[in-house]
């Protein structure tokens, strides 16, 4: 459920970006399909920092599974205009150069296109808690949209299927490691959101060998797992 | 979300690129990989879980395995293949459009990237290169492998440790470089008056910033309309690969196999020092077939021949560190060792005086017969006279003892079975010849089928050739009338079956002296050897090459060209496989043999190992199929 929020003043859109603004509120993400067909959108995003209140967003990769498969085409890749570049020390980190930064898509329009990308689709990223809350901080000042959609977290996932690997598995490549995937160049978004697609995959596999049928039962699990001792 | 084709992001770049570094995809455009990728998914399957079933309904997805093992089984439960990242399946469904046969389970985790069977059609349609792997598997393998295997051998050439020196040895000149900003025409015109395949682009430090070779010109100027005004800069690849000029030869090789290139700019301190191609390392050799030749006819000397016998040993290794095909190598191997043979006999007769006036042929049998001698080869031969009393056929048998332990002498031993001409019982008259073969021809016995196996590939080496051209055409004469024989020899024939997979992908053999290996001549060339004579013999062809026989026969029973073709090079795959197994050997000391351990085989090579084998049952499904077995 989506609704608008008003204490900001995002940017004016023009007529066809409010109209596809607007379609976005309209949408529900159904936890009790069956897991096999759940469409879910894996992402991830750079920002400026680690700081999720304050650093800039500088790019979204996002892929989608659908039937459970990864799709290629279509999949995001969407590098975010900066009105001043960030701090060289970060840059080493993204390998995104200032003028990389400064050439990009306008932030609505970015943001547009990834709600179109995941509408209707629950959101997987590894440690989500960060790529949820700076993309609903984005979303929030750019389009002056807030949403509730669900969010699954792949390492919270991870370590509830397999705790033994978990007390050695902290970072996504941990885990890559774990399973032995094998992934390309990494440390973009697309490139990282690819890699934590792999390792849902999987994931999802371990679901249904423990016989969870839907996304809600899943989502219960991750619940209860948060009360329980961190490794 | 856009309904047309998406623009490339770096996840497609990343997977195209992954992709083109295996065959098909590596000899496809960009655009059309681009395509594919842009229309793959990939999907995960733990161990043990199943991708395919067998169905009445053709299969909906191309899969191509992105990581991990598939194995395929029987509907009985049969394992019967091992799939390996990069290998596809199943192509033989998706093409004839029936359902899969086997069921595929995933071995390891795997992940596989699947293709709708509607796109698997639109891009056979669309690429040449693609329809082309799909229908016709083991050409585009053997290729891709061609230039693995050179490096691979031309590291292998350590005798004198010419590819341990370094690259500036092989400077011959200055390099031919020009500045970013030269006009096209003036640089191919200082390519085309020194005479050399590439030029190099330096910047005002002298380092390499760019090159361009003649075959560059072709694609980048030539056909894309670039005026000859232009700066080379526009047209020249930027960064090229580069190595310090004392660096060893080897890693040239390696650099130039690696990234497919011919010419590499050395430098040193940075700066271009010379250009090097492909050309001037294999120019290292100094064997030849000419140099070998001359050689055994300046020798009087029969104690000189065994160390020229060597020599061929190491030409065929230079040969096939030079990429030559099997067929070639083994005919130049045959021939070289008929010269040998030819100079042991004229030495043994010249010096006899028995032997004058007397007609005779010596007959080459066996691989020799075939001219598809490896390295791993005893002697196999006899001789057939016009008409001799007591005392000259003594005189004939002695000469011809003399003559096999010459042979012998050179690398050549006695063959185990005493098929040699010093033996009585194949140092025969004409009559007696045609006697014997009737004799094998009418009894049909399996000593009598090995014995034509084996005889029936004669050729004449030296002496009165009449003697056996003659005796070819009353050969084939007879068996033609006697039906029965033929069919009773690919009966035999098809007893040995190539060793595909029941466990693995291949049946390994558990004989204690070889364990864990598969025979590359028993199992692998007999079963196309075999067929190739039946053909032969029934045609009534003179022809004792197997490639040769299948050629002719070919055309006598309506066999496609693309499918003779696909028998070949598998054939000559695996005559390759042995030249390769023996010579390794030989280098470390052992004698050679046929016994190959296919887990020492790289995953290409192991690939192209099973497609060469399915050829085989190919072949011998064509023999059954002939004589109704």
């Amino acid at each position: 459920m989506i609704w608008p929020f008003t204490r900001t003043h995002p940017p004016t859109l023009d007529a066809a970006r409010s109209a596809r603004r607007d379609a976005l509120r309209k949408q529900a993400v159904d936890l009790k399909r069956p897991l096999a067909d759940l469409r879910w959108v894996v992402v991830d995003v750079e920002t400026g920092g680690l700081d999720a209140a304050r650093d800039p967003l500088l790019a979204i990769g996002a892929v989608a599974i659908e039937q459970g498969r990864i799709v290629f085409a279509p999949s995001l890749e969407i590098g975010l205009r900066q009105a001043h570049s960030t701090a060289p020390s970060n840059i080493l980190i993204h390998g995104i150069s200032g003028t990389e930064q400064r050439a990009g898509q306008a932030p609505h329009a970015a943001l547009l296109d990834w709600l179109e990308f995941a509408q209707g689709s629950p959101r997987v990223a590894f440690h989500a808690a960060f790529d949820q809350a700076v993309l609903q901080r984005e979303v929030r000042a750019q389009l002056g949209l807030s949403l509730q959609a669900p969010w699954f977290d792949a390492a919270v996932i991870a370590s509830l299927f397999f705790p033994e690997a978990a007390r050695r598995c902290r970072q996504l490549d941990d885990w890559l490691a774990h399973f032995g995937i094998a992934v390309y160049a990494r440390h973009g978004a697309l490139a990282d959101a690819y890699a934590t697609a792999e390792l849902w995959l999987v994931l999802l596999a371990a679901a249904r060998r423990e016989n969870i049928a839907t996304a809600h039962q899943l989502q219960k699990l991750a619940r209860a797992r948060r009360w329980l001792p961190a490794h | 979300m856009s309904a047309s084709q998406p623009l490339a992001n770096s996840l497609h770049r990343a997977t195209l690129d992954a992709l083109r570094r295996q065959a098909p995809f590596s000899a496809m455009t960009e655009g059309e990989v681009m395509w594919l990728v842009q229309h793959l998914s990939v999907t995960y399957f733990a161990r043990e879980a199943v991708l395919l079933e067998p169905s009445a309904d053709p299969p909906d997805a191309l899969f191509i395995i992105k990581q991990g093992t598939v194995s395929g089984a029987t509907a009985e439960g049969l394992t019967v293949l091992q799939l390996a990242a990069g290998e596809m399946f199943p192509l033989g469904a998706l093409l004839a459009g029936r359902g899969a046969a086997n069921r595929y389970i995933a071995a390891t985790d795997t992940f596989c990237y699947t293709l709708a069977a509607a796109d698997f059609q639109a891009l056979l349609a669309m690429s040449p290169e693609f329809n082309d792997f799909c229908t016709r598997r083991i050409a585009s393998l053997l290729e891709e492998s061609q230039r693995a295997v050179q490096a691979e051998y031309a590291l292998a050439l350590d005798d004198d440790s010419r590819f341990a020196r370094p690259l500036a040895s092989l400077i011959r000149r200055a390099p031919l470089c020009v500045r970013p900003d030269t006009p096209l025409a003036d640089a191919l015109a200082a390519m085309d008056a020194a005479r050399v395949g590439s030029v190099v682009v330096t910047d005002a430090a002298g380092a390499p910033a760019g090159i361009l070779t003649l075959k560059d010109v072709l694609a980048r100027v030539t056909l894309a309309g670039v005026p000859l005004d232009m700066p080379i800069e526009a047209v020249m690849t930027p960064h090229p690969a580069t190595l310090s000029a004392d660096l060893p030869v080897a890693d040239a090789l390696v650099l130039m196999a690696r990234q497919g290139i011919h010419h590499l700019p050395l430098v040193s301190g940075g700066k271009l020092v010379g250009v090097i191609s492909e050309k001037d390392i294999f120019a290292l050799r100094r064997l030849s077939v000419e140099g070998i030749t001359s050689a055994l006819g300046r020798t009087d000397d029969p104690a000189r021949l065994p160390s020229l016998t060597r020599d061929i040993g190491d030409l065929a290794h230079s040969l096939l560190a030079q990429g030559m095909d099997a067929e070639n190598l083994t005919a130049i191997i045959s021939s070289l060792n008929d010269r040998v043979t030819e100079r042991i006999i004229a030495l043994e007769s010249e010096t006899d005086p028995a032997l004058a006036g007397l007609r005779w042929c010596w007959l080459a049998l066996g691989s020799e017969g075939r001219m598809e001698q490896t390295l791993a080869t005893d002697q196999d031969n006899a001789l057939i006279f016009h008409a001799a009393d007591a005392s000259q056929h003594a005189a004939l048998l002695a000469f011809a003892q003399r003559v096999n332990a010459r042979l012998d002498a050179c690398g050549f031993p006695l063959c185990r079975g005493g098929i040699m001409a010093g033996n009585p019982q194949w140092c025969l008259s004409a009559a007696d010849w045609q006697r014997q073969f009737s004799e094998w021809i009418d009894h049909g016995s399996p000593e009598s089928l090995l014995h034509a196996s084996i005889f029936f590939d004669f050729r004449p080496l030296t002496g009165d050739a009449a003697l056996a051209l003659d005796l070819r055409a009353w050969l084939n004469r007879a068996t033609q009338k006697n039906p029965r024989f033929l069919h009773q020899m690919a009966g035999n024939a098809l007893r040995n079956r190539p060793p595909l997979g029941v466990v693995r992908d291949f049946v390994l053999s558990e004989d204690a002296a070889h364990p864990h290996t598969l025979d590359l001549k028993l199992n692998g060339t007999t079963p196309f050897v075999d067929a190739a004579r039946i053909f032969a013999l029934a045609a009534g062809s003179p022809q004792t090459s197997t490639a040769k026989r299948l050629r002719e026969a070919a055309h006598t029973l309506h066999i496609p060209d693309a499918e003779l073709a696909d028998w070949n090079r598998a054939f000559h795959f695996l005559q390759l496989l042995r030249l390769r197994h023996q010579h390794a050997q030989q280098r470390t000391g052992q004698t050679p043999d046929n016994h190959l351990d296919p887990d020492t085989l790289n995953p290409l090579d192991r690939r192209i190992l099973k497609e060469a084998l399915r050829q085989a049952r190919k072949v011998q499904a064509r023999l059954a199929m002939d004589y109704k077995l």
